[in-house]
């Protein structure tokens, strides 16, 4: 078992403690019932979506500052695990969404640019898979990466500059019991450290497919060695 | 509270399918490069 493996071992671990708190011991809401538990996880998942593009952001930056391919990888380790997690808060938010309003999906200023941030991601993705890999590819995604963050507070205060249906932010405003806020704090902390987990394992292979594909190696002189002569370029 | 199921089992799905996945990835490209043993 290597050193990922140990640590996504602790990560699930962690998660498995987070989702016995959730369903065992945060209070029912006495409003919306169980479904109310989605909360955890779902927020959680936003939290950690938003840490996953800060690190495409400080990648993308200290990419065009030095064209280090480290945070190159670490901003597309950051981008994938990112768009993972938007995902879930996603699907999460919808399934509660049906059961509390009635309906899947409205157009609300919360849901639309979250919408917008993982289209945004998964179009930096796509950049990456699309054009061929070295500085241009990167050079781009780290503009995409950058300008892509400026979504990220517009659905953080979504919620307090429109009218919106979603919910106001409840952590901040002290409108959760004890019990809950623990199970939120303590979910959200297993959330983003499964993710800092993704990050690592992914930057991993990044560098490994890096290596064999030598995307990042200075251009090359083809040195050709005749039978028994003195190596010199190709003409 | 067919919702909570089915927002809980995806999300399982979908973390712990993208863990399982990358960390096997991981070790196949780790065996690549260590070479034939």
């Amino acid at each position: 078992m290597n050193r990922y493996e140990r640590a996504a071992v602790g990560a699930v671990a962690l998660m498995l403690i987070a989702g016995a708190a959730i369903f065992f011991y945060a209070p029912t809401d006495y409003l919306q019932g169980p479904v109310q538990r989605i909360f955890y996880l779902h927020v959680s998942s936003a939290i950690a979506a938003f840490g996953c593009f800060a690190v495409v952001l400080v990648g993308g930056v200290i990419y065009l500052r030095n064209e280090s391919p480290a945070a190159d990888r670490f901003a597309r380790a950051g981008a994938l695990v990112g768009v993972l997690f938007t995902t879930v808060t996603l699907v999460m938010g919808m399934l509660w969404a049906k059961t509390v309003w009635g309906a899947f999906w409205v157009w609300d200023a919360r849901l639309t640019s979250t919408l917008v941030l993982w289209i945004i991601y998964a179009g930096y993705l796509l950049v990456r898979r699309l054009a061929d890999p070295g500085r241009q590819a990167a050079r781009l995604a780290a503009v995409v990466g950058i300008f892509g963050f400026i979504d990220v507070p517009v659905v953080h205060f979504s919620v307090t500059w429109w009218r919106t249906q979603h919910p106001g932010p409840v952590i901040i405003n002290d409108a959760l019991p004890p019990q809950m806020l623990a199970t939120f704090l303590f979910t959200m902390a297993c959330t983003v450290a499964l993710a800092a987990v993704m990050i690592a394992s992914r930057y991993r292979i990044e560098t490994l497919v890096d290596e064999r594909e030598q995307v990042f190696e200075p251009a090359k002189v083809l040195v050709a060695r005749e039978p028994g002569g003195v190596a010199g370029p190709v003409q | 509270m067919t919702y909570l199921v089915l927002a809980y089992a995806f999300a399982v799905a979908a973390l712990g399918g993208y863990l399982f996945w990358s960390l096997r990835r991981l070790r196949e490209l780790e065996r690549i490069q260590r070479g034939p043993s």
